[in-house]
């Protein structure tokens, strides 16, 4: 019930997402079917003067349209306090919309074009308790903003839930005029009066008629907000069902299951005791006990059961929620207020009681009491065919869970051991988000240097464990540049290969000495392939994007493949070029503490740098991130395999000590006609072996299927191997002979005597 | 063959002592035709249990053709019993979900008969009783009277020495009643041992010997004639 009680609470935060905006059901997102080059897709981001357009022509359908760039990461500082903050800039009317609940000032606040909103947790770690209104801000250490309002935190199952400052968006310094830059997002929301499909149809084509002379088909639609969670995956321009409302399909049957199963385990428990119960329903009735009070008194017992049941799971539930919300990523908690939770924990605890007693209470008082008390009474030969059934569903479910568990695993640990084509330990990044980072930077270096603990530093315009920027429209001296084929690109200093410990299979790395270098580039193993270069070094690329000066650049290395995206995929073709960025690379000697050395490294940045936060990161920790999404899956598979083979065995103990008691007399008579200890055994465990062989054959096809289409996702996996079945197959019958064999032998070495007198 | 002396048996449960065997002392030859009567409770079925090994005395001493047997352990009564002990039972306690024939196959099973000879062995002692045309059907199928000689043919299919009857009339008519008795007569005819325990006079009259007991004592004797 607890495990039915946790996937209710989760199934009910993704569901009830974004409904904490009280216009929830009238904000839409305009959203974009683009196709391109023959590829279509579908997404949310769009040119700044659609905004206008579209309220110049359609103004009278909304009641709000806010522009609002991605949710990125800045710099908030006030005095010696510096934050890197994720937030939006975003129009005016963004907080009206999104109904913040302000806890200082008003949402108007927005209005004053250098003002800011701050979450209520941002404006605490700015100006403790003191009141944030009329403070100065400075973003990224150029814009002062005054705080004009301080909203309370958006929670975690809002799209904005990681907002933590709204600025407005002129500060952003978008050209209002540049239809070619797709950018920005566009939330609106519509009047009571017009209907989205309306809406939708009207706007169509704004987009394609303001930008004909682009590449590319465009055709704009509005989606309402209860769609963005569950509803955004779109493949050639259709909705499609995303992974999370698989997930929740996933999980809500698992819940169901569970529940399903512990009820016919309860109902298999109390029916296995029926033969030691018959004899107190024949006294009851033969006292003179009616049927109607029988079944009252069965019914009465399972509710009180499912009651404590009820009551236990809500403790059970408080005490593993912190870990389930640690494993599911949420921030869920019992919706202790909340009436519809406890009408439907009440349901949910009464339906349970009557389904789990209905078995007991209608079948077992209908003993005949007088074939009871002369003790003929004997259940049927086929009444432990539901209960076969039952454990073969059971131990299905255990071992394909099991299976999957382990493929998970195996999948993730396949891919954390391939070779990432860097050096990542010792390797720390930070972003520095500064005007004058450039002039500073060899102070920087200098300073760093200085420390003793830095082995080498370097810059690059990316992060390396996500690298964004791709360009096409490489003119190989081979042959020409290939539509649509495009490289991962990537501006790197001179020390970047030594800083990173990249590896140089042909040629050089970049240069100090050769001023040459600037016109140079570097290739990976997967940009020469696909480009198609025998004997790459010294060939000439003509790239002409038109901000580039140097349109002709000679390849002067090949450097090893690097994982900078996704770890489950090829490595991206990578074309390195000499120049700048923000991304600050150091490489900590080795044989120096980390703790010291970060401090020392930390001292030395706050000398030179002291308006950016020393927020750094380790390559490695960043890069493990990339396993979140599949270590959850592996911790829930793992979760929900140890509980059904929990539930399993106690279903199967059900039924091994009901078999046990029916056999009682068989038993008794082979031990008297010369059965050893070993053969009752062997006879009473050998039916539980064969239930649980007939599970494995239709457990394993099924996983095999299943886990084959989920690791289709991913291009660089791990292969299905006969020993991960064989392992799990073996797992159930050593788990099967254990919880069996209790019954088993206690059945078996009882004395024969004490079973044949019952008679 | 049989030889028990001062043999005891207490039951103890947590407030009660009963006494079942009370310094017992029997003597069974090999061939005896023995009939053990009593009321309720004076320890028939005791002393039957532990005639049959499937039960321990608390002391004295049982002779088993000139073995002391009182403090074999499990394994080796059970080895003891299933080479030279045979059953009969009141509700003949044959296994529901097996056939007639597999019923008396299985004390076979148990001593480790080859297949074949088992088959042998079986059809014949299904033929002597006259219930070869039932061997495939199973005991809820037939009447009392034919699961009886079905128990009597599962119990001298090992050929015994010995075979325990427990009142194995109790659950029969009279003229069932009767035809078994003759069957066990015929046994013991042929050189069983047989010790039976009943509550019926009639029956006691085709033994050669009646042992009455009470609270767990010999109280009288009577040689038959």
């Amino acid at each position: 019930m607890a495990v039915a009680m946790l996937i209710g609470l989760w199934i009910f935060d993704e569901l009830s997402f974004n409904r904490y905006h009280k216009n929830y059901d009238r904000i839409v997102k305009v959203m974009d079917h683009q196709g391109m080059h023959g590829q279509n897709n579908t997404n949310d981001v769009l040119p700044v003067p659609l905004g206008d357009a579209l309220r110049a022509s359609y103004g009278s359908d909304f009641k709000y349209i806010t522009i609002s760039r991605e949710t990125e990461e800045h710099v908030i500082a006030s005095g010696d306090k510096k934050f890197i903050q994720a937030g939006n800039y975003m129009q005016a009317d963004a907080p009206e919309m999104l109904s913040l609940e302000m806890v200082y000032g008003t949402r108007a606040g927005l209005k004053d074009h250098s003002s800011i909103l701050l979450s209520h947790s941002l404006a605490k770690k700015l100006f403790a308790n003191a009141d944030p209104l009329d403070k100065i801000v400075q973003i990224d250490a150029t814009t002062n903003v005054k705080v004009t309002g301080v909203f309370k935190d958006l929670p975690d199952n809002s799209e904005f839930r990681t907002t933590t400052f709204i600025a407005p968006f002129n500060l952003f310094n978008a050209n209002k005029d540049d239809w070619n830059n797709y950018n920005m997002s566009i939330f609106a929301q519509l009047n009571t009066n017009a209907a989205i499909d309306e809406v939708s149809a009207k706007i169509r084509n704004v987009l394609s008629d303001k930008t004909k002379g682009q590449e590319g088909t465009h055709e704009l639609f509005l989606q309402p907000m209860s769609k963005w969670h569950l509803y955004s995956s779109f493949e050639n321009h259709v909705a499609v069902t995303s992974e999370q409302i698989k997930f929740i399909w996933f999980y809500g049957i698992i819940g169901a299951f569970v529940l399903l199963l512990a009820c016919i385990n309860f109902m298999n428990l109390s029916t296995a005791r029926s033969e030691k119960r018959a004899l107190e329903i024949g006294v009851r009735k033969a006292v003179g006990s009616a049927r109607s009070q029988l079944i009252k008194q069965f019914y009465t017992e399972s509710l009180v059961i499912a009651t404590f049941a009820f009551i236990l799971s809500l403790c059970i539930v408080q005490f593993i929620l912190p870990w389930f919300n640690g494993v599911a990523d949420k921030e869920m908690t019992i919706l202790w207020v909340n009436p519809w939770f406890w009408l439907a924990g009440i349901t949910f605890t009464f339906t349970t009681g009557l389904l789990a007693g209905s078995y007991p209470a209608l079948y077992l008082s209908s003993f005949h009491p007088v074939r009871i008390l002369k003790g003929t009474f004997r259940a049927g030969r086929f009444t432990a065919v539901p209960r076969k059934v039952l454990v073969v569903v059971q131990f299905t479910v255990s071992i394909a869970l099991i299976i999957g568990t382990i493929i998970v695993y195996r999948q993730i640990q396949y891919a954390k051991d391939r070779p990432v084509g860097y050096s990542q330990s010792g390797l720390i990044t930070i972003q520095v988000k500064s005007p004058d980072f450039n002039q500073k930077y060899e102070a920087l270096k200098a300073e760093l240097f200085n420390t003793g603990v830095v082995a080498n530093v370097a810059r690059a315009n990316y992060s390396i464990t996500d690298t964004r920027g791709w360009n096409g429209g490489f003119n190989w001296e081979a042959r020409p540049a290939i539509e649509g084929q495009s490289f991962n690109t990537i501006s790197v200093t001179q020390e970047y290969g030594e800083t990173v410990g990249w590896q140089v299979i042909q040629g050089r790395n970049f240069s100090k000495e050769l001023t040459s270098d600037s016109a140079g580039i570097i290739l990976n193993e997967s940009a020469v392939k696909l480009a198609g270069l025998k004997d790459p070094v010294g060939q000439i690329v003509k790239w002409e994007p038109g901000w580039r000066k140097n349109s002709h650049l000679k390849i002067i290395g090949v450097v090893s493949d690097m994982v900078k995206g996704s770890p489950f995929k090829p490595a991206y073709p990578s074309v390195i070029f000499l120049g700048n960025g923000n991304w600050l690379f150091v490489r900590i000697n080795t044989n120096t503490s980390i703790r010291s050395a970060l401090s020392k490294i930390e001292t030395g940045f706050k000398k030179t740098i002291p308006t950016v936060p020393f927020d750094y990161k380790f390559v490695d920790e960043e890069y493990g991130l990339k396993f979140a999404a599949e270590e959850r899956i592996g911790k829930l598979a793992a979760f929900f395999a140890i509980l059904a083979v929990f539930i399993s065995c106690m279903g199967l103990f059900g039924l091994a000590s009901y078999v046990a008691e029916q056999r009682k007399k068989e038993i008794g008579i082979r031990k008297v006609l010369g059965a050893s200890v070993f053969s009752v055994w062997k006879q009473l465990s050998k039916d539980f072996i064969i239930l649980v062989i007939i599970s494995c054959f239709i457990a394993i096809p099924f996983t095999w299927y299943f886990l084959n289409g989920w690791l289709q996702k991913y291009e660089y996996r791990t292969e299905i191997s006969w020993w991960i079945f064989a392992t799990a197959g073996a797992g159930a019958l050593v788990i099967t002979l254990f919880t069996v064999s209790f019954q088993a032998i206690k059945a078996a070495i009882a004395n024969p005597v004490k079973s044949l007198r019952t008679e | 063959m049989i030889r028990i002396t001062h043999l005891e048996k207490v039951y103890r449960t947590d407030e009660v002592e009963t006494v079942a065997l009370n310094k017992l002392t029997i003597e069974v030859k090999e061939g005896e035709f023995v009939a053990i009567m009593g009321p309720s409770g004076c320890g028939k079925s005791t002393l039957l249990n532990i005639l049959g090994l499937l039960d321990d005395p608390d002391s004295g001493s049982f002779m088993f053709n000139g073995i002391e047997v009182a403090k074999f352990n499990e394994r080796k009564r059970a080895d003891l019993r299933k080479r030279n002990i045979g059953f009969v039972f009141q509700s003949f306690n044959l296994i529901d979900e097996l056939t007639v024939f597999e019923n008396v196959e299985l004390p076979l099973i148990y001593t480790g008969v080859k297949a074949a000879e088992r088959k042998k062995r079986v059809e014949a002692v299904l033929d002597k009783m006259q219930i070869m045309h039932r061997r495939n059907h199973y005991p809820q199928q037939l009447s009392g009277g034919q699961q009886q000689r079905v128990a009597v043919a599962r119990a001298v299919v090992n050929n015994p020495k010995l075979i325990l009857a427990d009142e194995p009339t109790g659950n029969l008519d009279s003229s069932n009643g009767n035809e078994v008795m003759q069957l066990l007569t015929d046994l013991n005819e042929q050189g069983t041992t047989i010790i039976m325990v009943t509550h019926s006079e009639h029956d006691a009259r085709y033994s050669h010997r009646i042992i009455r007991m009470l609270d767990g004592q010999t109280v009288l004797e009577n040689i038959m004639v």
